[in-house]
């Protein structure tokens, strides 16, 4: 028998979530802060594939910034702009190539003039925009396009 | 304080946090400051686990200080060479760091005085009101209990699999970031594949077990508000008071 849409949906949103907090606190010198590359945020181009992803990143992403050093705040914020950039990728889903941006620019935006507002991070909101769409352009384009090709291929077998 | 209801300890956490953002006067910490060390006094939770979630930012803080302290213009208190410190920088500096430190401390009591699965719990009697809007809550805490339960079992795999792959030849730490952020690509997709098995064997299993979704589930441990809950509540309420009359007062 195969599982129940509901309880394998979920449970894969779950799944995905902790790949995501895994990831970024297995690479947490690079995943918080300004200059900062999210190896995780190449995940979010799983939305492409499963609408599971969206809870499942936003919730990833809850737990790793709420284990990490910027605390509860950074999590709800955070999370915010991984739902809001996963909610982008599954609506561009069929656009390959424009699919992994709505995760840079929502982090870009949210994260950069978060940390610029509610941490004092030294530098013009511009620049802690900047900083943290490059690093987040590197992994979901550097990492999460050729991880998406991959899927793509081989989306049967991953039963996804 | 550990036995309060989880709720009241998100709402507490929340209100704290809030405050914090509120405070436009050093009077204003002294307060926060004060009743946070009453309730790390109260819950017991040592300082040196305080000061260990404090440990990763504090380079961020000191660096942020370090920013403030000089570049911020203003009446000059004294000067090394080209570098001045300002009345205005000091205060700002200190102003920064010590809400930095506060809000840290604050939500690592939440994390040190809860269990995780608690939290969850809590979440999810907090949001069960947005039911009605179509917000699957029961799903969503479900999903989070679980998450959290996998994160280990998930580190364990990735750190085997960079190990197997380092073994074949797999380089993770060389060349410069666009090659290494590439490297991660022969970990990231055997993890892929375990981390989806692992999901459809668990969907399996939760289907053999005839699990159901939220609806009409009841609970091994309720959930009840206590009158210490509402004493609780009580203190927060006034303490809450007491940050607003005092921005009204010196803003």
């Amino acid at each position: 028998m195969k599982p129940t849409q509901t309880s394998e949906f979920w449970v894969q949103a779950a799944v995905i979530g902790s790949l995501y907090a895994a990831l970024t606190l297995l690479l947490s010198p690079i995943s918080y802060g300004v200059m900062q590359v999210r190896i995780s945020e190449a995940l979010t181009v799983l939305a492409m594939f499963t609408p599971a992803a969206i809870p499942g990143l936003a919730a990833g992403c809850f737990f790793a910034n709420f284990l990490g050093p910027n605390g509860v705040l950074d999590a709800v914020i955070g999370s915010l702009a991984t739902l809001v950039g996963a909610m982008g990728t599954y609506r561009l889903r069929r656009r390959f190539c424009w699919a992994p941006m709505p995760p840079v620019i929502a982090n870009a935006l949210i994260v950069g003039l978060m940390l610029y507002y509610v941490y004092g991070v030294p530098f013009s909101p511009f620049y802690c925009v900047f900083w943290v769409g490059l690093g987040e352009l590197v992994s979901c384009y550097g990492i999460g396009l050729p991880l998406a090709r991959f899927l793509k291929k081989r989306r049967s077998d991953l039963g996804l | 304080m550990h036995r309060l209801d989880p709720r009241t300890k998100i709402m507490g956490t929340f209100v704290f946090l809030i405050s914090l953002f509120l405070v436009n006067h050093f009077a204003g910490f002294g307060l926060a400051g004060l009743f946070l060390l009453g309730l790390i006094l109260i819950s017991g939770v040592p300082f040196r686990f305080l000061f260990r979630g404090l440990k990763p930012i504090l380079f961020l803080i000191v660096f942020t200080m370090l920013i403030n302290l000089f570049m911020t213009s203003g009446t000059p208190l004294m000067s090394l060479g080209p570098l001045s410190v300002t009345e205005e920088g000091l205060y700002r500096a200190s102003f920064m760091a010590l809400r930095l430190v506060l809000l840290i401390f604050g939500s690592s009591l939440l994390t040190l005085v809860t269990k995780p699965i608690t939290l969850t719990d809590g979440m999810e009697r907090l949001m069960s009101p947005f039911n009605r809007l179509g917000l699957p809550s029961h799903e969503l805490a479900m999903m989070m209990t679980i998450a959290l339960r996998f994160i280990p079992t998930l580190l364990d795999e990735t750190d085997k699999i960079m190990k197997a792959q380092t073994a074949r030849g797999a380089d993770f730490e060389s060349g410069n970031l666009f090659r290494r952020a590439k490297g991660l690509i022969p970990l990231l997709v055997p993890l892929f594949v375990s981390a989806f098995r692992i999901a459809a064997d668990l969907a399996m299993a939760m289907e053999a077990r005839c699990y159901r979704g939220g609806q009409g589930r009841t609970r091994m441990n309720g959930m009840a508000f206590g009158k210490n809950d509402v004493f609780a509540a009580l203190i927060l309420a006034l303490y809450a008071t007491g940050i607003y009359c005092l921005r009204i007062r010196l803003g």
